[in-house]
């Protein structure tokens, strides 16, 4: 019951794309159809579901609190209904679910999936970036996505930091033994950018995390200096 | 030997660069709408027919300057003559048809027969002396000899060289032509009614005194004055039987117009969407820089709508009509060309080269998308392609077709998870940095010879003082990116900066390099 399980409904191939990039984090993946005909796939262990409100198999197998979901149906009133159907069940349940635009995007969110992925809007944010700054296109892909030594890190600030209390203002960030901070995120507030005028006073807490890019070595390098645990 | 003298001077000018280049240069003057300077020759020749128009309005009943007389007579005239020399010129190739006639000859393993070749040339020319334009153009030179006054009046010939210069004339003639057989008919019709009308009423009217119809000039300007329904009332019929036949021409007056009316306005109707899209074509060729979307939906859409926020400059084809009225109810230039097809791009008139930046190929279907890429591959082997990607085991098949760049919408969402699930504050952070949506953003900024005169270094761009994040360089001379450079980086022209912050204040930090000064 302690197992971290990843719950991927629809069988697509946005569900092959994400069963590809969960398994290294969630050493079970299960994986849902509407469909009977899909079952007998022979690549993928896959259990049948619907739409009704029994949820006591998934509910007996996994540890809810540890566990994600992916709601990525094809059809978007069934998918918005699927993650409506999973919050009413699973309030502390993480919901990732996919919309095909920012309408279906307001509704998956209202119907409570924390995160949603609007597909056509992030796809067109992606190409009008290789467009118009192909560089810094190039360099966010690297960071974000690709096996390079140049990475993105989110640092939490713990109770022996050595820069905890201090005024943000007053820390010299920019050239902090070769990392760039570009963001900080406290318990009350979204994720602030480092220069936003709500940031520069807030003075630094346990349990504030920022995010720095930064080679592999600087960063663990910037880890141990300022004592973070993560 | 005069034989062996034509066709030496015919090759020599078929395959002397020289006379080629200013051979094209006189026909792109004259004649190619696409070519830079032939509006200003247009403007021109419209300016010299206003001026011989209105020379010849004041001269009715008032003295004109004798410069001014000179000018219109004989210095416009010889402008226009000159125009139609070169007209002429350009018209057919004499070279080309001689050099065409002996290597036929010589091929057939014959004598050059030259007479054959001249022949030829003969009806070229007079194929071009012989039309519409290059007539009126002809009698438009004739107020040259103004001294006979009959002549002065071809002066009037110079307004019809307006339907060679302004382009609405000409489609106006288009339309109407499009019609001819009606218009024929209809003249006929109006013709007959004129002739029978015109003699019944001379019969009628002519032999009584007290009727204003005493000829059959007369009889036949009333006809006309009738059967258009102006009607002025200056003769009018007085007896019972004129007024009969009146009525008629009256009556088939009406149908006349009603009939002339509706051909004009089914012509214009029938024709307006060809219009608009030879307009559309005429206003694309001009642009410069411009995105070629191929299909328009949903990723489409949100492309497009990103772009134009960045001022770009874009027009969508899709081979779906519904999808080209969406377009356009969006306010984009769209149209109904297939994008898959070589002949769309020859229709649309297009230089992908220097026109176009990129072509998207944003079907939501694969086969569309490599078809796409294929054809402008084989117009252009250069152009940047994009593409989206809708089934993996495509990719192979779509990079093969010549795509610079796919994206693949499911990987992305695949992509995005795994991040989202191992970071997903720094997630958010990349996101709303490439969103076009929040405040912060990422830019680059070019390094320019003026940034470089007044910054040296990555140090002394002061991009704290913006509140701006330099994440780092990126030099083109080693096409490599340095992170985080060290302050003594020394900047060259071509570098490209990348900078994080507020939108506004990346933008004053661009202005501040680019126009600070260094001080004396």
């Amino acid at each position: 019951m302690n197992n971290k399980t990843a719950l991927i409904f629809g069988f697509n191939q946005y569900s092959f794309e994400i069963i590809q990039n969960v398994t290294d984090k969630y050493s079970i993946v299960k994986f849902y159809s509407q469909n009977v005909e899909n079952l007998k796939n022979d690549k993928y262990d896959i259990d049948f579901f619907d739409l009704s409100d029994d949820w006591s198999s998934v509910e007996k197998n996994i540890d809810i609190e540890k566990s994600i979901a992916f709601c990525v149906l094809s059809d978007n009133a069934q998918n918005i209904f699927l993650t409506i159907s999973l919050r009413a069940h699973f309030p502390n349940l993480t919901i990732i679910a996919i919309a095909s635009n920012s309408e279906n995007a307001n509704k998956l969110s209202m119907a409570g999936a924390n995160k949603v992925i609007p597909v056509v809007e992030t796809t067109a944010d992606i190409i009008t970036n290789i467009l118009e700054l192909p560089i810094s296109n190039k360099v966010l892909h690297g960071i974000l996505f690709e096996e390079n030594d140049l990475k993105i890190a989110q640092i939490k600030i713990g109770e022996n930091c050595t820069i905890k209390d201090e005024e943000i203002l007053n820390i010299e960030w920019s050239r902090y033994n070769g990392i760039i901070v570009l963001s900080l995120m406290h318990k009350d507030m979204k994720s602030e950018f480092i220069y936003s005028s709500k940031v520069k006073h807030h003075i630094l807490q346990s349990g504030d995390t920022l995010v720095v890019v930064g080679y592999e070595n600087d960063i663990q390098e910037f880890k141990k200096l300022i004592g973070s645990e993560s | 030997m005069i034989k062996n003298l034509i066709v030496d001077a015919a090759y020599f000018l078929q395959t002397s660069k020289r006379y080629q280049a200013r051979k094209r240069f006189f026909f792109n003057l004259l004649e190619n709408d696409k070519f830079r300077y032939k509006k200003y020759i247009d403007i021109l020749m419209i300016t010299l027919i206003f001026i011989s128009v209105a020379v010849l309005i004041r001269e009715v009943k008032y003295h004109v300057n004798d410069y001014l007389l000179f000018f219109s007579s004989y210095i416009i005239s010889i402008i226009f003559f000159i125009e139609y020399v070169l007209r002429l010129w350009v018209s057919s190739s004499v070279s080309e048809i001689i050099v065409k006639r002996t290597e036929h000859d010589t091929f057939l393993s014959k004598k050059t027969n030259l007479l054959k070749a001249f022949g030829s040339i003969l009806r070229a020319k007079l194929r071009y002396i012989l039309s519409v334009r290059a007539i009126i153009d002809l009698l438009a030179i004739l107020p040259f000899f103004h001294e006979l006054r009959l002549l002065r009046i071809f002066i009037l010939f110079r307004v019809f060289k307006l339907f060679r210069y302004a382009k609405s004339f000409q489609t106006l003639a288009g339309v109407l032509s499009t019609k001819k057989f009606e218009f024929l008919t209809l003249s006929m019709f109006a013709s007959i009614v004129i002739f029978v009308s015109s003699v019944l009423i001379y019969v009628m009217e002519a032999n009584n005194p007290e009727s204003p119809i005493n000829t059959l000039f007369e009889a036949v300007y009333w006809s006309i004055v009738t059967i258009s329904t102006v009607g002025y009332g200056d003769v009018t019929p007085i007896t019972s039987e004129g007024r009969v036949v009146a009525m008629l021409v009256i009556t088939a007056g009406i149908a006349v117009l009603a009939f002339t009316t509706s051909l004009v306005v089914s012509a214009f109707t029938e024709r307006l969407d060809e219009i608009k899209e030879v307009k559309t074509i005429e206003d694309i060729s001009k642009l410069k820089n411009l995105y070629l979307v191929c299909g328009y939906e949903s990723v489409a859409k949100e492309v497009v709508n990103k772009l134009l926020k960045n001022n770009n400059r874009l027009i969508v084809l899709d081979d779906d009509e519904k999808r080209v009225l969406n377009a356009k109810k969006d306010g984009l230039i769209a149209l109904h060309y297939d994008p898959g097809s070589v002949d769309s791009y020859a229709k649309l008139n297009i230089d992908i080269k220097s026109q176009v930046k990129a072509i998207l190929c944003l079907r939501e279907d694969d086969v569309s998308n490599v078809y796409t890429a294929l054809t402008v591959r084989s117009i252009d082997k250069e152009v940047f392609i994009l593409s989206l990607l809708m089934s993996n085991s495509n990719r192979k098949k779509l990079q093969f077709a010549g795509i610079n760049n796919l994206v693949y919408p499911q990987e992305l969402v695949g992509l995005i998870t795994k991040e989202f699930i191992g970071k997903p504050v720094a997630f958010e952070v990349i996101h709303q940095l490439r969103s076009e949506d929040t405040n912060v953003n990422m830019d680059e900024i070019a390094v320019t010879k003026r940034i470089v005169d007044n910054f040296a270094t990555v140090g002394e761009l002061g991009n704290k003082d913006f509140r701006v994040i330099v994440l780092g360089l990126y030099k083109s001379s080693h096409d490599r990116f340095y992170f985080n450079p060290i302050d003594s980086t020394i900047l060259e022209v071509g570098d490209y900066i990348l900078a994080i912050g507020y939108k506004v204040f990346v933008k004053e930090f661009e202005l501040h390099l680019h126009t600070k000064v260094l001080d004396e």
